[in-house]
């Protein structure tokens, strides 16, 4: 379902607070449940991590993994165990090919800014930071998300995380905090 | 009746062009071109988030002539 990741996301955006690459892992899991369950344990708990696409070295697992800062392991792994999950690998960031894509690609339309996380597209008006379209992923509930979205600003929008069912709702989570996080800055 | 051709633009053209003419306009009629299901949504779901009216979706060649409104 997410193939697309694995064509070629851009690259950009930042990296964890406080982590160069040497010192920077990324957790490896069986599928993308396993993904934001693990995410949402580690913000719980505080971590700067980050969802991104796999890179090109990693053979197995889904096309999500979690980057996080490798100085915090133990303590990583800790968590995720209490949470029953277990990751495929852990690995460190070492080299080129081992460095994770990012999950984000961003298209100017002038008046109007255009993000899209994975599968999903979110464009809002950059003065009003009004929605003003929602699209992508093919899931049932995206109809339902895109209606919920459109015509509020980036402030006003419910959490797709909160309402959506599935992983389009999941990918329109990173889009509109990616929209939030870019015009905040 | 103001025109915006939509059709063959990926989205999220069509809905930016329609609401740009839309801006345009402030009130009155307009007439768009798509050629997909999913642009019909996604205009709709625009024009209606600004207070316009879709008065008419009619199937025309491959995609679809929308008309929309706002007294």
């Amino acid at each position: 379902m997410f193939g697309w990741l694995k064509r070629g996301a851009s690259r950009g955006g930042e990296a964890p607070p406080a982590a160069t690459a040497a010192e920077r892992g990324i957790l490896v899991f069986e599928n993308t449940s396993e993904v934001i369950r693990a995410e949402q344990r580690l913000r719980d708990s505080g971590r700067p991590v980050r969802v991104m696409g796999p890179p090109p070295e990693i053979r197995t697992g889904c096309d999500l993994v979690i980057e996080f800062p490798l100085i915090e392991e133990l303590a990583v792994r800790r968590l995720l165990e209490e949470a029953g999950l277990q990751p495929l690998q852990v690995v460190p960031v070492s080299g080129p090919l081992l460095k994770p894509v990012d999950l984000f690609q961003v298209k100017d339309f002038g008046d109007f800014l255009m993000i899209r996380a994975a599968n999903m597209k979110l464009t809002f008006e950059k003065e009003t930071r009004r929605i003003v379209n929602v699209s992508g992923g093919g899931c049932p509930d995206v109809p339902y998300l895109a209606r919920e979205l459109v015509g509020k600003t980036l402030e006003q929008a419910p959490e797709p995380r909160r309402i959506g069912h599935t992983l389009c709702g999941y990918a329109l989570q990173l889009a509109l905090e990616e929209s939030r996080r870019r015009c905040s800055s | 009746m103001a025109l915006v051709d939509a059709r063959g633009l990926s989205c999220p053209q069509p809905v930016l062009l329609a609401l740009g003419e839309m801006k345009k306009l402030g009130t009155g009629s307009l007439e768009i071109l798509v050629d997909t299901d999913t642009s019909v949504e996604n205009v709709t779901r625009a024009a209606e988030s600004q207070g316009w009216n879709v008065k008419d979706v009619r199937p025309e060649g491959v995609g679809y002539r929308m008309i929309v409104e706002k007294a």
